[in-house]
């Protein structure tokens, strides 16, 4: 019986030292006007403990052995803080104050190279958006965020980076697209599927301008975009986001088809935490939208999951998955310009429903100090079919692989390669069966100088097949230089070759849509361009940055589509020699005393055929964007300005042939968007609304022919997050 | 300073705007634009071809690449073989092409294909043509005025008398 009571007393001391021996750490996370923090990372470096501020920037990591730890606080747009601390058994309680700093004066990307870097030591151009930019301006697309971006326009839904692309009918792009690296173009039209991205679960968009083909291959010859997801949370984060709109009445009676003020909403709820080792994320949003045009409503489901689990010394696995289900009405063109908003009658009741998916893997380890190996996998499956007069429809397979290893010497190089494998498959009525496939090597190196230089060398060799086509082959350069003439002045200049191998619907479309005939080219080539620019780049005081460069490309064989004069049937063919120059320039300025922003952007573009001696389709010769924000205490006003002067060049053939009437009728674009709203996170209250007034001063104008572009409309989003 | 000069331009570059861009124009038409009339074919049809239609150009047929689908504005449907009065309209909703707006146009005629699927000149007859008002010296010119769904377009197709050719046919 004595020993009995011996062991129980033995195990209770032991338990009770058990317990003393741990103890919890906790705190507050303020920045310097003494407003909480939400969403601060704390983190224990060389633990896999952390935790991250609730709405008061409070903060609790429970049950920490105690002894000496080095602790990180971390916030987006803050300079992060770390501090040693010594653990006892009476815990320890945290006051941090995180400072806030220009983070939009010189953020750290990882499109260009595919491994951080700071924009000032890019070799190229580049442009970032921020993740508030989609809550405060409501933006329902990622394409719709892109148009404020200086020296990027977007007609309709095909992208154009410095005037690489015009319009080719949602077939093929030369700006690449991927979330967290993994490209987003369908396996048959090769098209960006922009309504994929989940936007409340991005934590920046990157935007490199000009040709990318040495590190991304095909469909990078005019850029590069990364949509980088949000980390998953440390601790249970819940956002519900809502929002509500209408379009103002059209302009111009003539064109008031319903009578009514056509509205839109949407709703977001997700969620985000960290269960021991694995973080997930996962988000479902819903959109219904009726539309200011006649049968050109849409209804929208997307499902966004990621998870992570973190292997410790043995890397980190990552799992996205994105799946979107969208039934939305036909409108190609309008019927004439007295009924701009409504589509030819044999138009009106045909339907597209698209179902797609996106499966993406990534693991990434740490070899060895010198070494970190990425290994990337993706499945992209998209299913469409429409029901116009020759149903189209496809379904379409795309599996992509990469394997990438970052070296790092310690001594200002920088080392890359991995090789890339894609398959595609595609069962379509238009497209026909179909299978495609490549295989890219690619390598570059960074070297920076013990004088500011940092030289950059990389090529990439491409081989593929697209069905029935002739294989193709490309090698891509690039040879870049940044040049930091003193902490504010940097040059940077790079010269690069680029390629695109056609899609599978340039080459194969066979259907009829809205009158149009489209026919196949089975003769298509691969295009090819060589592309080079010179910028510069001033920072006074963190208070304005300026930016310029002029850039030049001359295409070879670039694939646009036309028109057959021998039986007005469009389809895609090489032009011979294409060129376009300009140069781009835009400021930024920030004065944080007053909370203060302003960003300005013009681009020149002169985007022609050499050949013909005439502006290419579908190309501005000018573009300027500007936004103003005044954000005192927790509230926010803001305007943005774009400008795009008038299409010298668009479709005359399908004007001509009578299939879009009245299409010659375009002009300028001048858009103003205005927009008010608080963050009350601030004051600890878990809401933010921002409403916004979307091309304010109600201007009519076309991205396409025959599509004018949304009219004024008004909209209130509200975002609860605790 | 500068700020304030921006700010003056960017206003002056948005009351700019405030013509509210693309627009419709004042009137609607009450008339949808076109044309109706009827070929009268005298003689005998030629076996050689394959189909015929009525046809408008836009721009006068000086090279025989003139001869090209972007400058045709209204193809009828099919002329039967070895008819004798074919009624045609712009409105006829099986027309091969038809985007009639009001205007002068240099050319219509009654045009034979010689080769199926083929849209090269030399593949091409033309049988008669149009004359305003039976003007001779406006061989083909066609002018429909605003607002007007003009009738009585009517063309006479004597085979065993064709009409000057435009460059680029047979030789």
């Amino acid at each position: 019986m004595k020993t009995i009571r011996k062991i129980i007393l033995v195990l209770l001391v032991l338990t009770s030292l058990l317990f003393a021996q741990k103890a919890n750490i906790e705190g507050w996370v303020k920045d310097t006007h003494n407003s909480p923090l939400v969403g601060a990372n704390v983190i224990l470096l060389n633990t896999d403990l952390g935790a991250a501020t609730n709405l008061k920037g409070y903060f609790k990591i429970p049950s920490v052995p105690l002894g000496k730890y080095k602790t990180k606080i971390s916030s987006i747009g803050y300079e992060p803080v770390t501090k040693d601390i010594e653990l006892t058994s009476s815990g320890i309680k945290l006051s941090i104050t995180l400072r806030e700093i220009s983070v939009e004066f010189d953020p750290v990307i990882v499109t260009a190279s595919k491994y951080s870097q700071k924009i000032s030591d890019l070799p190229v151009s580049a442009s970032i958006i921020p993740s508030k930019t989609f809550s405060e301006k409501n933006f329902t697309r990622l394409d719709r965020a892109l148009r404020y971006v200086s020296g990027v326009y977007v007609t309709t839904d095909q992208i154009s980076i410095r005037g690489s692309s015009g319009y080719s009918r949602g077939a093929g792009t030369r700006v690449i697209t991927a979330i967290d690296g993994i490209p987003i173009y369908t396996g048959d039209t090769g098209e960006i599927i922009w309504e994929l991205v989940p936007l409340s679960d991005i934590e920046s968009v990157e935007i490199i301008k000009g040709a990318s083909s040495s590190v991304y291959g095909s469909s990078s010859m005019g850029g590069a975009i990364n949509v980088i997801t949000k980390k998953n949370s440390l601790s249970p984060v819940t956002l519900i986001k809502s929002y509500i709109g209408f379009y103002d009445k059209p302009y111009y009676s003539i064109w008031d088809w319903s009578g009514e003020r056509r509205s839109f909403n949407g709703q977001t709820i997700a969620h985000s935490n960290r269960i021991g080792k694995l973080g997930y994320s996962v988000s479902l949003s819903r959109l219904e939208n009726k539309s200011y045009r006649l049968n050109d409503w849409l209804k929208r489901l997307t499902g966004y999951l990621k998870l992570n689990y973190d292997f410790g010394k043995y890397g980190n696995l990552t799992f996205l998955s994105i799946g979107m289900n969208q039934v939305h009405g036909t409108f190609n063109f309008w019927r004439d310009i007295w009924h701009a908003l409504e589509p030819p009658a044999d138009d009106i009741g045909e339907t597209v429903k698209a179902e797609r998916y996106l499966f993406g893997l990534k693991y990434t380890t740490k070899i060895n100090k010198h070494f970190d190996l990425h290994l990337i996998g993706s499945f992209y499956r998209n299913l469409w079919y429409d029901q116009s007069e020759s149903n189209n429809n496809s379904a379409s397979n795309l599996v992509r692989n990469e394997i990438r290893s970052v070296y790092k010497s310690g001594n200002g190089l920088k080392i890359i390669f991995g090789t890339e494998l894609t398959l595609g498959k595609v069962r379509s009525n238009i497209f026909s069966d179909r299978t495609s496939q490549s295989t890219g090597f690619y390598g570059q190196a960074e070297y920076r100088f013990p004088f500011p230089l940092t030289a950059t060398v990389g090529v990439r060799y491409d081989r593929g097949s697209l069905d029935t086509l002739k294989n193709y082959d490309a090698l891509s350069p690039r040879l870049g230089f940044n040049y930091k003439l003193s902490k504010t002045l940097v040059l940077r200049t790079s010269i690069a070759k680029g390629f695109r191998a056609p899609t599978l619907a340039e080459a194969f479309t066979s259907t009829r849509t809205s009158g149009i005939r489209v026919k196949p080219n089975p003769n298509l080539k691969t295009e090819t361009n060589y592309s080079w620019e010179f910028g510069v780049r001033k920072t006074f005081s963190n208070l304005l940055l300026i930016d310029a460069a002029v850039f030049q490309s001359e295409y070879y064989d670039m694939i646009e589509p036309g028109i057959d004069p021998k039986d007005g049937e469009v389809y895609f063919d090489n032009i011979t020699h294409a060129r376009i120059q300009g140069f781009e320039t835009s400021a930024k300025f920030e004065y944080k005393p007053l909370n203060i922003s302003l960003n300005v952007g013009y681009t020149y573009l002169w985007a022609r055929n050499v050949k013909l001696n005439k502006a290419l389709k579908y190309r501005p010769r000018h573009l300027a964007v500007a936004s103003l924000t005044y954000s005192p205490s927790f509230f926010e006003f803001g305007a943005d300005f774009r400008y795009m002067s008038r299409f010298e060049e668009i479709d005359h053939e399908l004007v001509d042939l009578g299939l879009v009437k009245n299409g010659e009728i375009r002009s300028h674009v001048f858009v103003l968007d205005l927009r008010a709203g608080a963050s009350l996170y601030k004051i600890g209250i878990p809401l933010s609304a921002y409403l916004n007034l979307n091309n304010a001063l109600n201007y009519n104008y076309v991205e396409m022919i025959g599509n004018v572009s949304p009219i004024r409309n008004i909209s209130l989003n509200l975002e609860f997050l605790f | 300073m500068k700020l304030k000069i921006f700010t003056f331009i960017l206003l002056l570059i948005i009351l700019s705007s405030c013509d509210h861009g693309i627009a419709p124009p004042a009137a609607l038409p009450t008339v949808e634009p076109g044309f109706s009339g009827k070929v009268t074919f005298v003689g005998q049809w030629p076996d050689s071809v394959v189909q015929t239609y009525v046809v408008l150009f836009k721009n006068p047929l000086l090279d025989s690449l003139d001869f090209n689908i972007q400058n045709l504005r209204f193809v009828s449907v099919p002329i039967p073989k070895g008819s004798r009065e074919f009624l045609f309209s712009t409105k006829d909703k099986n027309n091969v092409l038809s985007n009639v707006e009001p205007g002068h146009y240099a050319y219509l005629a009654v045009a034979q294909q010689l080769k199926a699927l083929s849209f090269n000149r030399k593949d091409w007859f033309v049988a008669a043509v149009y004359y305003p008002d039976g003007d001779s010296t406006k061989a083909g010119e066609f002018t429909l005025p605003e607002n007007t769904f003009l009738e009585n377009v009517n063309i006479l197709c004597d085979f065993n008398h064709p009409p000057v050719q435009p460059p680029g046919g047979k030789p």
